[in-house]
């Protein structure tokens, strides 16, 4: 015969503890097994006294799924059973479970109806009554597979071993059981509802005890299985009428004399009303404050998930025994690892391309989908990428945006906002935005726009070419880490790269043996231009944006104590940071500026101070488009821009040396007068349109490339 | 031999400009429901914003009594509208 135990999580249980040892006594269970977590009432002596295997644990450690993990860890049955310290077998319950375990193969588990008590209110009564009526119509055990209702609870269930092995029980603060119903039905097991399996049992709260519990129930639903209680003002009085109509017939059909039906009909009123309203809000607790889920929670709760750390079956102990060490077992907590489309390529490589045809690089309308991370507003990265877009649809090409939103950033932001906001921050366009690539209808090209863009780019099919969009060395961005390497290994897949500036073109073929062609990011020059204000003699200012490291700011800020001890009297103004920092020189903070409030800054200033480490920036080109001469790293990438002679003050990484530079063109007249005249006149040719041109010419190079030699004639 | 290489030849450029015209077509019919999609996203701006889906909203019980009634006061517009054509001069 199978051999059956029975695990009870108990906490202050005495109510009906020993009714309930004595019926599984009277049953003929082969173990027993109570876990105690932290009762102060006479549970514990109870148990003892009926001579059951007893584990007691901290209260803080009690968890619905880890706790009857652990006691099904610590049972040898067969048949696992679970029951709550107020569920009472009644005669032929376990006979019952045996038998649902051979209706079919693969049982899973079995449940059983939970009958009232005699004290039990009518509106709890009747609801049990008809809820587990509906599992079996004509009153015979049902066999319940993939597809059916995953409903399961463990005031009073029963599992197969091997099927409780292969799946355990989820560490969710609530709702373990329907979770593993779920799990089971998905996995392939079958479960069983037998009406002979009951147990009397019933809550006895008061009205307001059952609302909070009710939320906590729902909350637990909406985390365990994604459940949401639908909610509609209409629906809730509909329900209500006709569950206190229910409540009535039900009392009347069971003997209650008038008195006693007029005196339910108000609590039952409320008691339906109320579970509408706070299981609705259980569902969507997690819009709630933290305050006021604590408020409406029965079990105090404030709804913060569990954090996976916290072990699972922490050091247990039996009586008179070691503590026992069981490992955290954490549930999945997400769709998928963060960089899974990367190891798709390297497991499956690339996509296929089309095959190329002969003459598809110089048709006059290319179709280019070009693949973009999330943004935010002044974004300068999709700044360079839209206004370019915005040229290459106005040229007629056809043109489409893909957002690849991989950590979800823009979860709640919906396409047709999406589009907006891109309208709204950067250029113009007309095109279609599309989020994820559900809609993927390929393409003459795809242009990735950043290494988070190009191993998903590199899974799109129907393609003719795919080209890579660099507008910075970004492996650089980061420290030895895996976003560094899979930053790096974008560069090696084949994309033709068309990058920002002739250093990092040569850079990414040197180094990464990449095709690649190179573009100069242009300038806005309605708005960059020198402004009607009077050019100041005192004045600096830095980009001093502290949040990107690659823009040295700890040196500049160096360079400007130097030279704020040997000009005290020099007006300092820094701007691109959110926060006003801390300095040893004082200065103004501008903050945050609109392109409009830069080309005015510019135009009022002295000399501008911009260091970038990795690419060169658009941002000293626009100092310069203003008229204001500009100090700027040598040996980095300016020079690859401008030439051997850029108009441009080149300094040493070195604070004293940028101080240097910084001090010459506010001194001498005739320098600052040059570098400004040179710096109008070199950027004269940077325009938007101009950047177009060579990133067109890139993008037909990429389809060239891709071309099969013309078939002689 | 020369009049087979040639057919060859002739059959190769019309496969070819056959290859053209139709990928011409492709890029007429993406470029329009490229635009078509943009518009629609234009469209819905508002939708999106506050996150409606008005095909989900209209699925409801409530959306279908909401058509009813409206139907409902449409006829009695339409019918008020009738009687006051024929009777009010």
């Amino acid at each position: 015969m199978t051999t059956v135990s029975v695990v009870i999580p108990v906490k202050n249980g005495e109510r009906y503890l020993a009714e309930l040892l004595a019926a599984l006594a009277r049953e003929g269970v082969n173990e027993i097994l109570v876990i105690d977590s932290g009762s102060s009432d006479g549970s514990v002596e109870i148990v003892r006294a009926a001579g059951v295997e007893l584990i007691e644990i901290p209260a803080d450690a009690f968890g619905h799924g880890r706790t009857r993990n652990l006691g099904a860890e610590h049972t040898t049955g067969e048949l696992i059973c679970f029951l709550t310290q107020d569920a009472t077998p009644v005669d032929g319950w376990l006979a019952a479970y045996r038998e649902a375990f051979s209706l079919a193969p693969r049982v899973g588990a079995a449940y059983g109806p939970h009958l009232p008590r005699p004290q039990t209110s009518p509106m709890i009564a009747r609801e049990l009554g008809e809820f587990f009526a509906t599992f079996a119509p004509d009153g015979r055990p049902t066999v319940q597979t993939a597809g059916d209702p995953p409903f399961l609870s463990n005031v009073n269930a029963c599992y197969a071993r091997a099927c409780w092995e292969e799946l355990r029980f989820r560490d969710v603060a609530y709702a373990e059981d329907q979770a593993f119903g779920a799990d089971l039905l998905a996995a392939g097991w079958s479960k069983v509802y037998h009406p002979q399996a009951a147990v009397l049992h019933a809550h006895d709260y008061g009205l307001v005890e059952f609302m909070r519990r009710y939320f906590d129930e729902y909350r637990g639903l909406r985390e365990a299985v994604g459940h949401v209680e639908p909610f509609g003002l209409g629906a809730t009085l509909r329900h209500v009428h006709r569950s206190v109509a229910a409540d009535r017939k039900w009392m009347r059909q069971h003997g209650a004399g008038v008195l006693e039906r007029a005196r339910w009909t108000t609590r039952s009123a409320a008691h339906h009303g109320g579970r509408r309203v706070f299981s609705a809000l259980g569902s969507r607790a997690d819009r709630l404050p933290a305050s006021v889920q604590r408020a409406l929670s029965l079990e105090r709760r404030d709804g913060a998930p569990r954090m996976p750390a916290e072990p699972a079956s922490p050091a247990a102990r039996r009586p008179g025994g070691p503590p026992l060490a069981t490992g955290a077992r954490i549930p999945r907590m997400r769709e998928r690892d963060d960089y899974e489309v990367a190891a798709e390529v390297w497991r499956h490589g690339p996509a296929p391309l089309l095959d190329p045809v002969a003459g598809m690089a110089d048709r006059e309308r290319l179709r280019i989908a070009m693949v973009i991370p999330p943004f935010s507003r002044g974004s300068g990265g999709h700044n360079t990428l839209f206004q370019i877009f915005s040229r290459l649809e106005r040229r007629g090409h056809v043109c489409s945006v893909w957002v690849h939103d991989y950590f979800r950033e823009l979860r709640d932001v919906w396409p047709g906002v999406v589009r907006r906001n891109i309208n709204e921050f950067f250029a113009p366009i007309k095109g279609a935005v599309y989020k994820g690539f559900d809609a993927w209808h390929g393409a003459d090209l795809v242009v990735a726009t950043g290494w988070q863009t190009v191993h998903p780019a590199l899974r799109l099919d129907r393609c003719y070419a795919r080209a890579y969009l660099v507008n910075d060395h970004e492996p650089e961005f980061y420290a030895a880490s895996t976003e560094q390497v899979l930053a790096a290994d974008t560069y090696r897949h084949g994309l033709h790269c068309i990058a920002a500036t002739p250093w990092l073109r040569d850079l990414l073929i040197e180094r990464y043996g990449a095709t690649a062609d190179a573009f100069q990011l242009g300038v806005d020059h309605e708005t960059y231009r020198p402004r009607p204000v009077e050019r100041r003699r005192d004045t600096i200012v830095y980009y001093a944006r502290y949040e990107t490291p690659r823009r040295a700011v700890p040196i500049g800020l160096m360079a400007l104590a130097e030279l704020h001890r040997r000009r005290p009297d020099v007006r300092i103004v820094l701007f691109g940071g959110g926060h006003p920092i801390h300095t040893a020189f004082p200065y103004e903070h501008m903050g945050v500026l609109s392109r409009e409030q830069l080309s005015w800054l510019y135009s009022e200033a002295t000399v501008g101070l911009c260091l970038s480490l990795t690419n060169f920036s658009l941002m000293p080109k626009e100092m310069l488009a203003c008229g204001l001469p500009c100090v700027e790293l040598a040996g980095v990438s300016a020079e690859s821009t401008f030439g051997e002679q850029p108009p441009l003050e080149l300094a040493t990484l070195d604070p004293t040396n940028i101080a240097d530079r910084l001090e010459r063109l506010l001194d001498d007249r005739d320098l600052w007068e040059r570098r400004s005249r040179e710096g109008l006149a070199s950027v004269e040719t940077h325009t938007w349109d101009h950047a177009t041109d060579q990133v067109e010419a890139a993008l037909r190079h990429a389809l060239r490339l891709r071309e099969l030699p013309v078939v002689s004639r | 031999m020369s009049t087979h290489v040639g057919d060859e030849q002739a059959e190769i450029d019309r496969l070819r400009a056959r290859v053209a015209a139709l990928e011409a077509e492709l890029i007429e019919v993406q470029a329009w429901a490229n635009e078509v999609v943009g518009q629609a996203q234009e469209r819905t701006y508002w939708l999106d914003r506050w996150h409606v889906d008005l095909n989900e909203l209209m699925r409801h019980r409530s959306a279908d009594r909401l058509r009813a009634a409206a139907r409902a006061v449409r006829s009695v517009i339409r019918l008020f509208r009738r009687l006051k054509r024929r009777f009010v001069p």
